[in-house]
């Protein structure tokens, strides 16, 4: 069988916006993926397929799945045929993301200090109140350009008319962006040539973006501050990433055990004694960071971090207290953040939201149960989702029973059909459900978007969930510059 | 560096060069045990006296069992010294420092690692691959020394590799020297012919440097000669402990902390112990004695090497 066969085969639906395929053809920025995948035959892309998973095998790109006492290494499944966004459609996601960015570090500059926005009634005080991630012990504590969101993965997904909208903003510690670089290198090898034609925008100055900028937020003025990228350890799923970064940056890589702070400064241990630290890129979660003020019980963190972080001894990227902002119910709010900080329109539209503490709301909620999808606000990674028009009646039961428990802790969204791409799956080309993480970089000197992001694909057929811990896998991403006809 | 990432560095090569002692004396033994000569005498019993830590009579039992011998080295999860269980920890070490090792040779543990894991090795041991397995695991551990050498700088991780490395092989050549002097009780007069000495000259890739070397009769002399003072036979004591002294020198420079200088000095009169010493000493000494001095003063020197510049809890 030969590749033309495969992309004649290929189905879709006029419900569903599919990225490569409209109703009249094949879109013409998938032109150079369809002139090459048709000459291919199958065995061809099947070998395609076998060397990509060779590939991140061999260099250790796995998760440990432990079970008898022996852990077995997985891959995250990779997709070879690559996601194309247009030039075009990048701009405006670009301006979108730089536009929301900017008033959510406003917002927390905002919600930490003076809390203007809660007293101009534009949040309610009881939302920020009730939010977990609201961080009462780094009130007041000022950080460096004003900067809170160093790194955002902000996730997009395309509805049925290819409208792009914002999904959730992920402002902690977003991962996968080793993914997006390694899926790149991938690509090279397996796709050469067409790489080289297609005119795509490069996206590996991403670790030296971060770098400089990292390096920039060093408290005292010196020409080599000491940047470490703190890492949980060995277990974390995500330690390739953290090793990865490391390496591309030049970065020491440390565990909370290699650092101590010694009258309010951080040091790591070394065999030539204590050095201090300036920087901190920090992959673990908030409560984990300081035993003595978040998690007693936590062995990651180090003991006295937030004290030299509020001394201004040390910068600790992203800031503490993050969640507050990408909390699912304060999502709702964004719109209103840009209209007060910036007073502009919104670029790229939120997914309509509802309040479950909204009597009127929650009632609109459970009549259309089947056709929304609930979301714990405090939740990331797929966790605790239930998707009203494939969950049994019993779980939309327990669900409904969760929410009047605790209704501050679930929003409701319309339930949107994610746009498609074509998959290689069992010898056919398929299509899957997408959404899109760009990584943006705030800087002192603004904010730098590489092009493209990590697309995360939902690999079972008709899934809406793409996040890795629940059967996604993932797809280089191309932005290419259309010739101007 | 990082007093963690020092420590990992020295112990992924320790284990490293563990595992390919390991890989030599068990292919000498696997080969050996086809010969009658040695059928009924000793193949299987040094290797599995030094890396398990079976009891004798567990041993009389496996000994004569080709297969179980070698799975049980190679594979069992049980013996915590098993080729599997080296790497495996040799590998949680490299993952640890994957920043500061170059990406060539975090893929060749990773390969090794993986090489180890596969599914149906032990059925392979079995069967008549065996020798075929062990030689393809050889070979990667071959290619680990020379990527190693020929990608890594130079350096602090360089010098703690080398540390580890080279700790661990002098520990090696003095542990296989003792257990085959053992069988002749440790007397030099008690001469045995050179197919006898084969296996552990094998075992340390030391036996065709031998027949070069070597033309007088007196074969247990000359073995000892070899194994531990010849200075250009690269897994003599001797020059395990010269190399690994460079590398100290280094690190103590690099590293002026406290307790560096009584480290150097410590290494430095277990060094001339080997240094200054000729077979007449030894003999006068015992060689038994000689053999676990050494190898009690170095892991001596090893754990004060850990508490100057590994301490990190």
């Amino acid at each position: 069988m030969t590749g033309d066969i495969l992309f004649n085969q290929y189905p879709t639906s006029p419900h569903i916006w599919d990225e490569m395929k409209a109703i009249e053809g094949i879109r013409q920025q998938y032109n150079s993926i369809y002139d090459t995948v048709s000459k291919l035959n199958l065995n061809d892309l099947e070998q395609k397929h076998k060397l990509a998973s060779e590939l991140f095998m061999s260099q250790g790109i796995t998760f440990t799945v432990y079970s008898d006492n022996e852990g077995i290494e997985r891959i995250f499944p990779f997709d070879i045929i690559p996601r194309i966004i247009t030039g075009t459609e990048w701009e405006h996601i670009e301006k979108g993301i730089k536009q929301r960015l900017t008033a959510l570090n406003l917002f927390l500059k905002d919600i930490y200090n003076d809390q203007q926005i809660i007293k101009d009634g534009i949040i309610p005080a009881e939302l920020i109140a009730s939010c977990p991630h609201f961080t009462r012990e780094v009130f007041g504590i000022q950080v460096p350009y004003d900067i809170y969101v160093h790194i955002a993965g902000i996730d997009l997904i395309r509805g049925e008319d290819g409208t792009f909208y914002i999904l959730e903003d992920n402002l902690r510690t977003p991962s996968g962006v080793s993914y997006m670089l390694e899926n790149r290198e991938v690509t090279k090898r397996i796709f050469p040539n067409l790489l080289s034609e297609s005119n795509v925008r490069m996206i590996n100055n991403y670790p030296l973006l971060l770098h400089d900028n990292l390096n920039a937020f060093a408290p005292k003025q010196i020409a080599n501050p000491t940047v470490v990228l703190l890492t949980p350890g060995m277990y974390n799923s995500a330690y390739f990433e953290h090793t990865f970064m490391a390496r591309q940056m030049g970065i020491q890589l440390v565990e909370g055990r290699d650092l101590l702070v010694d009258n309010h400064k951080v040091y790591m241990k070394t065999t030539a004694g204590l050095r201090q630290v300036d920087v901190i890129y920090r992959r673990i979660d908030d409560e984990f960071l300081d035993p003595l003020v978040f998690r007693p019980d936590s062995a990651l963190g180090v003991p006295g971090l937030i004290s030299a972080y509020r001394k201004g001894n040390v910068a600790i990227v992203n800031a503490l207290g993050n969640g507050v902002a990408d909390d699912k119910a304060v999502y709702a709010y964004v719109p209103a953040m840009i209209q007060y900080y910036l007073n502009e329109e919104i670029i790229l539209p939120n997914i309509p939201t509802y309040q479950m503490n909204n009597v009127e709301e929650r009632t609109h909620v459970f009549e259309n149960m089947h056709k929304m999808v609930v979301k714990e606000t405090n939740q990331s990674g797929g966790y605790g989702m239930v998707m009203g028009n494939s969950a049994s009646d019993e779980v939309i039961a327990k669900a409904k029973e969760n929410i009047l428990a605790n209704p501050r802790g679930f929003i409701a969204q319309p339930i949107i059909q994610l746009s498609t791409v074509p998959c290689l799956i069992d010898g056919k080309l398929q299509p899957r459900h997408v959404d899109l993480r760009p990584y943006a970089l705030c800087g002192p000197s603004g904010i730098q978007i590489v092009a493209g992001g990590l697309t995360r694909v939902a690999l079972r057929e008709g899934s809406l969930v793409v996040n890795s811990s629940q059967g996604g896998g993932s797809k280089d991403t191309w932005v290419i510059d259309m010739p101007t006809t | 560096m990082l007093s963690r990432i020092a420590d990992s560095l020295y112990w992924l090569n320790r284990y490293m060069e563990r595992a390919d002692g390991m890989l030599r004396l068990m292919k000498t033994s696997y080969i050996l045990s086809f010969d009658k000569v040695q059928a009924n005498s000793m193949t299987w019993e040094p290797a599995l006296k030094i890396f398990t830590s079976l009891s004798n009579e567990a041993i009389e039992d496996l000994k004569k069992d080709n297969t179980a011998a070698l799975q049980y080295l190679l594979l069992d999860a049980k013996n915590q010294n098993s080729f599997k269980v080296i790497i495996n920890r040799a590998r949680e070490n490299a993952r640890g420092v994957q920043d500061q090792i170059t990406k060539e040779v975090w893929e060749q543990v990773n390969q090794i690692y993986h090489l180890v894991n596969q599914p149906g090795l032990a059925k392979k041991l079995a069967g008549p691959e065996a020798i075929v397995v062990i030689d393809k695991f050889i070979n990667t551990s071959d290619q680990f020394c020379g990527i190693t050498d020929s990608t890594m700088p130079r350096g602090q991780s360089w010098n703690y590799m080398n540390m580890g490395k080279y700790t661990e092989r002098c520990l090696l050549t003095a542990e296989f020297t003792h257990y085959f002097f053992k069988e002749v009780a440790f007397d030099f007069k008690n001469e045995q012919d050179i197919i006898y000495w084969r296996g552990l000259l094998l075992a340390l890739s030391g036996y065709e440097l031998h027949l070069k070397n070597y033309s007088s009769q007196d074969h247990n002399y000359n073995v000892v000669q070899q194994l531990l003072f010849d200075n250009n036979f690269p897994r003599s004591v001797y020059y395990a402990l010269d190399r690994a002294n460079r590398y100290l020198t280094d690190i103590a420079a690099s590293n002026p902390v406290e307790g560096s200088k009584e480290l150097k000095r410590s290494f430095g009169r277990l060094q001339s112990s080997v240094k200054y010493a000729d077979l007449e000493i030894v003999e006068r000494e015992g060689l038994e004695k000689y053999l676990v001095t050494v190898r009690k003063d170095l892991n001596e020197f090893s754990r004060t090497l850990g508490r100057t510049y590994f301490s990190y809890s």
